[in-house]
């Protein structure tokens, strides 16, 4: 089955590194992924976005216009994509940055035909050591409320990458990934 | 031995080409291929190669010029206005005969344009490369793999007929992160280092590998070689995907990204039961003109041609095949607005039922 994720926010919010990590370990589960990256004109503090596509089968268009889950991190990402997820699809709010109802030239725009998450990533990743783990708070709800990969690859992932790093930073990349699976598997269909 | 990676486009295309046997890359930084130069300023001396950010394009694409004298398989790369920069030395390698490949990941024109992905220089690339008439094979890949394959014998091709190369993708497969299995390192020795090379004069005292001005009656025969050369890759070397065709009435034309979009469309639509298919050239040139020449026109009610940019470019390359046997019609979106599934979907349904021409 093909799914499709579009994580928007600000340069600097690890959306990029969320949307590498989650592409890589769909491949390794022997998945087929596709990471399309779209920067802003600055790396850091532009507006930046990446569509991920997950299938069992070789990925033909990397191009959804409409996507099944939508990972939002700050207000402009939200007025510029929140009509980007399909109907009963998945809106993941980072609810530090986000307060609905967000005012779109003036009017409250919400969507009530998909399933709104909205979790205080910066605050859970601050509480476990760094507000650089907030995008992986998210990876580990997206896994808990979707079940796309599993828990043990991506945390193998994880170990790969973090191997040359201190040991703590592993460690806390961990708890956030647990963290994250707690609260989405409370919104797992 | 093979192996897999999740690779960006432009780091696969450049792994591919030094396991191809590049050894000399010059270029000059431009988005969205800075991936290309920066992975090969690592990559090439690992391997004994040598990397040269030039000072300009126009310097960049004769420092290719000179490594290719000396039978050094050599590339640059670049997006569109590096490459009209590179045009006059692009010119200059058909006209000494020399092997090269020149990579294009395209992006919003004209001018300046936009660093978004855009497929905006197929005129460029297939009609007019540079000044004098000449042509160069166009590759179209559309999947990171697909360029891994393609680049890996590009200078097969280029040694063959001693003539650039051109690789011609957007900003968008440059960009794209997918799985790659990346072909063994060639292994080249000093023999198959082309005879013609400036490091293999064995003690003849010229070389021609500097054109000079033509002051006798040669280069016509020069030309005609040339115009022997492009039917023979008309005749041979034509790379092209047929998908669902045979009992197609609508057949959408399109490459590179527009065509796994396109695809995309053609698998929805056949799950509703229409009898939709797609031609996706590999090579833009030589161009598969057979498979819309060919086509059954008593059957094939339309074609589509869906390109990243507007208008279509390849729509004129097209019609000369169909000859107004069927409405041709053309979808886009450009200046750096990416195609998506649902708005290649769209115009087709509304060509389908709508059915003109739209030139």
């Amino acid at each position: 089955m093909k799914t499709s994720f579009v994580f928007s926010g600000s340069g600097g919010q690890g959306i990029m590194s969320a949307g590498i990590t989650l592409a890589h370990t769909a491949i390794d589960m022997g998945k087929h992924a596709t990471f399309l990256p779209e920067y802003g004109p600055e790396q850091r503090g532009g507006s930046a976005k990446c569509t991920v596509v997950v299938d069992d089968d070789p990925i033909v268009s990397p191009l959804p216009r409409v996507c099944d889950n939508l990972i939002l991190l700050n207000e402009q990402a939200y007025k510029k994509f929140v009509w980007d997820v399909k109907e009963g699809g998945i809106m993941l709010l980072n609810a530090n940055r986000i307060t609905l109802p967000v005012e779109i030239d003036g009017d409250p725009v919400e969507r009530d035909d998909v399933r709104i998450i909205s979790a205080p990533v910066d605050d859970i990743a601050l509480e476990l050591g760094s507000p650089k783990v907030a995008n992986i708070v998210l990876l580990g709800i997206l896994i808990g409320a979707t079940g796309i990969v599993s828990r043990d690859t991506l945390a193998a992932s994880l170990e790969d990458k973090f191997k040359d790093k201190k040991p703590g930073v592993l460690d806390m990349n961990m708890k956030a990934i647990d963290k994250g699976i707690e609260i989405g598997a409370q919104y797992r269909v | 031995m093979s192996e897999k990676r999740f690779m960006k486009g432009n780091e696969a295309i450049a792994e591919a080409a030094v396991r191809g046997g590049c050894r000399f890359f010059a270029g000059y930084p431009i988005t969205p291929q800075n991936e290309i130069p920066e992975y090969l300023s690592w990559r090439l001396p690992e391997v004994g190669g040598a990397f040269v950010q030039g000072e300009s394009e126009i310097a960049s694409v004769n420092m290719v010029y000179g490594a290719a004298a000396m039978g050094t398989r050599a590339m640059t790369s670049s997006s569109g206005p590096g490459i009209s920069l590179k045009a006059e030395g692009i010119s200059y390698l058909a006209a000494a005969g020399l092997p090269a490949l020149i990579v294009n990941i395209s992006r919003g024109g004209p001018g300046l344009g936009s660093i978004q992905p855009a497929q905006s220089d197929y005129l460029q690339a297939t009609k007019a490369l540079g000044h004098g008439g000449f042509h160069a094979m166009v590759f179209a890949p559309n999947s990171a793999q697909e360029a891994v394959d393609i680049i890996y014998d590009a200078w097969e091709y280029a040694e063959r007929d001693r003539n650039p190369v051109m690789v011609l993708m957007d900003g968008c497969l440059g960009n794209i992160m997918e799985e790659v299995e990346l072909p063994p390192m060639k292994e080249l020795n000093d023999e198959d280092v082309p005879y013609w090379s400036l490091s293999r004069r064995n003690g003849r005292d010229f070389q021609g590998n500097i054109t000079p001005i033509y002051t006798e009656a040669i280069l016509e025969g020069v030309n005609i070689m040339a115009g022997e050369m492009y039917k023979d890759w008309q005749e041979n070397d034509v790379k092209v995907e047929e998908f669902m065709v045979d009992d197609a009435e609508y057949v959408i034309v399109a490459y590179g990204i527009a065509s796994r979009v396109s695809k995309e469309a053609v698998l929805t639509l056949r799950s509703e039961g229409f009898k939709v298919g797609l031609i996706r050239p590999i090579t833009l040139f030589p161009f598969p003109k057979k498979s819309i020449r060919n086509l059954d026109y008593n059957r094939v009610k339309g074609i589509i041609d869906v390109e990243m940019t507007i208008p279509a470019q390849m729509r004129e390359d097209i019609e000369l095949q169909v000859m107004e046997r069927c409405p041709v019609y053309e979808y886009g979106r450009s200046g750096g607005v990416l195609l998506d599934d649902d708005g290649v979907l769209e115009a087709v349904r509304d060509f389908m039922t709508g059915g003109t021409d739209n030139a």
